[in-house]
């Protein structure tokens, strides 16, 4: 029915997720793209994790059906990119920026066997489009907030996927580096790759993104900014008429 | 103490000097259960573990230094010895990046490597008299006298009394420690008062239970008693209730079977902690697992419902299979669904096609209208004048809500579609 | 017919080849915050080893390591369970479970004590003393049968670590991701003690079950704060379990007392001299980085104000 060129980066069908017996994620309907920068906003407990990590075969889901690229979840996995919220890693765990960033060559590497030299290449590169190249040998824990999560962003380049999915990405994260990786992520847009965030911030959505679902435990709209961010739809979502301002929100320390 | 003995011993089938164990069991597992309350509630539970092994090198030492066996003095030296480990945990923990478990791993078994080499030399040099030091490690009620049970009494009673006297400081600190030291309540000294009594409560049960095995004492009567009471006036006392029955029937036990008897304690003790977790009404898995399944079963047979009726809005009656590809539901779950629905009379088969009937109909339009008004909620919730701070329950607005409430929720609804 | 090596060096390699075995581990725990689940493990190998006994009626290695690891995964799975129910904290479900297992074992040692070759005190001391007396012929030499099953141990260790370093690596640092390029932290977690429960029980005869953990966890923890290497950090560990070993044979001999527990006394000094000397995360370091720090800032935090 559709070409095989339009196919949709992600595609989410009537999913249902409950922690426990209460639903967190109620009959969400939702597609993204193929080549465009997306972002998933929110209020707090909307569930805009919970639809990523259900997306991607990581929390399971009561009912619905996920298309990554047009295949189903299982397969389809491998082709995508995961960047988590940051609260579960060890920051003091010994190993250096290019190990972090090794690890997104992994699920190519293949069990029981080693990280080889063109794998290190594609690390190389990574590591140099964020601008972390001087910094490979520091331990994790010695980096700032910016540019540990620029570390991440290289572990998830270095994955070599169609499509990227990023949690969160910006909390903690200085607005110099929050633009450096948003330029980053709209060349990667501008060379076919498909990319979805949780974002929070309106603004940056308004002004940098192609596409937008607006969740709140189900979906409020979903489609092109110009269409579906509007006031009504935030309105909708987040409630009071607070967070429809068009400005953006300043970030904690800017 | 031995008045009280003799008139166990009268009243009830024990000899004399079971009645002096079963009197000391008594006391440990009070003094365990009420003072290792105040550890699992902080979840420092395994401290507890550390501090037992650290007081096997204080027996040790004590002995070397008094050369004789008394009592009071090797109590005292692993009392000391308990307190300068729980200080070396809080050190290490505080002054380096090791992190709390391994704190204390490093601590357990450092100082029960030194207690090993004290208890070997000391056997290894110092001939018959060390016999029995060794009951530190498993524990033996069966050698327990009289003036053994009077020094446990009288340390239980005193940690009893500092426990009732400052009751209301340990809740504060143990809620909330940040909230505490903002009134003013000096939560480092309390901290140190807590490990102290855990400390004591260890000493008291060293002799009966032993070193190795004490934190299961010290955990089984809290966990127990969490399960039957969510106040903390009442866990205290229910937690020594508990370690006292455990206590009595493991020390009997094991001094009849003339066996060590920390085990037989620990494992009377798990077990009852075992069948409390399982069973007890409201918080037990098996209880709340029923809940949960009953819950999850309502939710599968409504979402099918909801997509039955649909599938039949959109065209013809569909066949399982149908139904689940276009509800994006697995087939198990839609032939679960629709038996629950076959029998509760809501739908019929028609040549392997389902129909919804009337009732069924019915019934899923209520379902329907359920789904909108949590939409509704959703949506306009922060809108409501509600006189508390009442949340809906998406299974049951109505009855999380009020009625009032749910009549609010659907006029703005239909001020917004219109 | 000869010996390959004099009683002295045979209990110091397999002294030294326990500690390597359990060095290696440890940091994992060490890492991955599961000290205690490594303690719990150790202890809940006992049972497994009593039952293969009274079953077998031999001393067996194999046997016992199936035996040993049944149990270990009963303790991990219990644990498990326990924490899932959501209603104990974790280390409640530790302090509730490795007790329980070790109870029955103790129990079934002291029920059966007349009839195996198994006591009470050689389960916490260990026998490490007697091991150049077991010994088997290899190529017409004697060689100690502990040190043989030491040596495997901590060759199979070294091989399991090498061949999942990664995926113990990315496990351990960052499960969320891991699990999205299809590792299962749940399963590594699982098969790294399991690995301890075997070490444990070939470990057991020689260092005794408390003294287990006191090789794994201490040489781990001193490494934690020398390094920022992962695999620095395993050299390191091993080393200290070397260092331990050789120290606490000789302490052991002079004093006259237990060389399983002087060679933890050794580990616990080495763990305190780092706390206190190490160059980057020690104790007297931080307290000369911090006076700096706050002598550097004096004067800038004046001008501010």
């Amino acid at each position: 029915m559709t070409p095989a060129n339009d196919v949709l980066a992600l595609e989410i069908d009537h999913l249902t997720v409950s922690y426990r017996d209460r639903p967190v994620l109620w009959d969400v309907d939702a597609h993204f793209p193929a080549g465009a920068l997306s972002a998933i906003v929110g209020p707090n407990g909307s569930g805009k994790s919970t639809l990523l990590k259900a997306a991607l075969g990581l929390v399971p889901a009561d009912a619905g059906r996920v298309a990554i690229l047009g295949g189903s979840s299982g397969s389809a996995r491998s082709k995508v990119a995961y960047v988590p919220q940051r609260d579960a890693v060890d920051w003091d765990f010994p190993v250096t920026v290019r190990e972090v960033v090794e690890m997104g060559r992994y699920r190519s590497v293949g069990w029981f066997r080693r990280v080889g030299r063109s794998q290190r290449a594609i690390v190389d590169d990574c590591l140099e489009r964020v601008g972390m190249a001087p910094f490979a040998g520091r331990q994790i824990g010695q980096l700032s907030g910016g540019q540990r999560q620029r570390v991440f962003i290289a572990r998830a380049l270095a994955q070599q996927t169609e499509l990227l999915v990023l949690d969160e990405p910006f909390a903690g994260v200085d607005a110099r580096t929050e633009h450096a990786i948003l330029g980053l992520l709209g060349e990667l847009r501008d060379h076919g790759r498909s990319i979805v965030i949780v974002h929070h911030d309106l603004g940056t959505v308004r002004s940098t993104f192609d596409w937008v679902l607006v969740l709140n435990v189900r979906t409020v709209a979903c489609g092109p900014i110009a269409e579906t961010l509007t006031p009504e739809n935030l309105r909708r979502a987040y409630g009071s008429d607070a967070v429809v301002a068009e400005e953006p929100e300043p970030a904690p320390w800017g | 103490m031995g008045v009280i003995a003799e008139q166990l011993s009268a009243t009830f089938p024990l000899t004399y000097s079971e009645a002096i164990v079963a009197m000391g069991a008594a006391i440990l597992g009070i003094a365990a259960g009420m003072l290792g309350a105040l550890a699992v509630l902080q979840g420092r539970s395994l401290v507890g573990d550390a501090l037992a092994h650290s007081a096997l090198p204080g027996v040790a030492v004590a002995f070397i230094v008094t050369g004789a066996k008394d009592p009071a003095s090797l109590l005292a030296g692993a009392i000391l010895a308990g307190i300068v480990g729980a200080f070396m945990i809080v050190g290490i923990e505080r002054t380096s990046r090791i992190r709390p478990d391994a704190a204390i791993g490093v601590v357990l078994s450092s100082f029960f490597a030194l207690g090993i080499v004290l208890l070997t030399y000391i056997s290894n040099t110092g001939g018959a008299q060390q016999a029995g030091l060794d009951t530190y490690l498993f524990g033996q009620a069966a050698g327990i006298v009289e003036r053994d049970v009077e020094i446990m009494a009288v340390m239980a009673g005193g940690a009893a009394l500092v426990v009732v006297a400052f009751f209301r400081i340990f809740k504060t600190v143990l809620f909330d420690r940040s909230f505490a030291s903002s009134l003013g309540v000096p939560v480092k000294i309390v901290e140190l008062a807590t490990t102290a009594l855990l400390v004591v409560a260890i000493v008291i049960g060293l002799r009966t239970v032993g070193a190795i095995l004490m934190v299961a004492m010290l955990i089984t009567p809290t966990v127990v008693a969490r399960q039957f009471t969510n106040r903390l006036v009442w866990l205290l006392p229910v937690a020594a209730l508990v370690g006292a029955t455990v206590g009595i029937t493991g020390a009997l036990a094991s001094s009849q079977a003339e066996v060590p008897t920390g085990p037989v304690i620990v494992l009377v003790g798990v077990s009852l902690a075992v069948l409390a977790i399982l069973f007890a009404p409201g918080r037990g898995v098996a209880w709340r697992a029923a809940t949960l399944a009953r819950a999850r079963r309502r939710e599968n047979t409504s979402g099918v419902l909801v997509a039955l009726e649909t599938a039949m809005h959109h065209g013809a009656p569909p066949t399982p299979r149908e139904l689940a590809l276009a509800s994006g539901r697995s087939a198990r779950s839609v032939r679960r669904g629709l038996r629950d629905l076959s029998r509760a009379g809501l739908v019929q088969r028609d040549e392997g096609r389902v129909i919804l009937n009337e009732r069924g109909a019915a019934a899923a339009h209520a379902a329907l209208e359920s789904r909108r008004l949590w939409s509704a909620w959703l949506e306009h919730g922060w809108r409501l004048d509600l006189p508390d701070a009442r949340e809906a329950d998406p299974r049951d607005l109505r009855a999380s809500l009020g009625d009032d409430a749910v009549d609010q929720l659907v006029v703005l609804e239909r001020e917004a579609t219109a | 017919m000869t010996t390959l090596f004099s009683d002295d060096v045979t209990i110091i390699l397999t002294a030294g080849l326990v500690a390597t075995a359990c060095a290696i581990l440890g940091v994992f725990l060490v890492l991955r915050r599961v000290a205690l689940m490594g303690d719990a493990v150790s202890h809940a190998v006992l049972p497994g080893i009593v039952a293969v006994f009274l079953l077998t009626e031999s001393r067996a290695p194999f046997p016992m390591i199936v035996g040993a690891a049944l149990f270990a995964i009963l303790c991990v799975l219990a644990i498990e369970w326990l924490r899932g129910t959501g209603l104990l904290r974790a280390d409640a479900a530790i302090g509730l479970v490795f007790p329980a297992l070790f109870a029955l074992g103790v129990l079934g040692i002291h029920r059966y004590a007349g009839n195996i070759h198994l006591d009470l005190d050689s389960t916490i001391y260990g026998e490490i003393a007697f091991a150049p007396f077991r010994t088997v012929e290899i190529g017409g030499v004697l060689v100690a049968q502990s040190l043989i099953i030491s040596g495997a141990v901590a060759i199979v260790n070294l091989a399991l670590v090498v061949l999942l370093w990664k995926e113990l690596k990315a496990t351990t640092f960052d499960p969320e991701f891991s699990k999205s390029v299809g590792l299962n932290p749940t399963w590594v977690s699982r098969m790294l003690l399991v690995a301890v429960s075997i070490t444990a029980v070939t470990a057991f005869e020689s260092v005794g079950a408390i003294l287990v953990v006191a090789l794994l966890i201490v040489p781990a923890a001193a490494a934690y704060l020398l390094t920022d290497r992962l695999w620095a950090m395993v050299a390191i560990a091993v080393g200290i379990g070397w260092i331990s070993a050789v120290v606490g044979y000789t302490g052991a001999v002079q004093a006259d007392a237990s060389i399983a527990g002087a060679m933890g006394v050794t580990a616990a000094v080495l763990f305190g001299v780092a706390l206190i000397a190490s160059p980057k995360y020690g104790l007297l370091a931080r307290r000369i980085a911090l006076h700096r720090r706050r002598r550097a800032t004096r004067p800038v935090a004046a001008q501010e104000g």
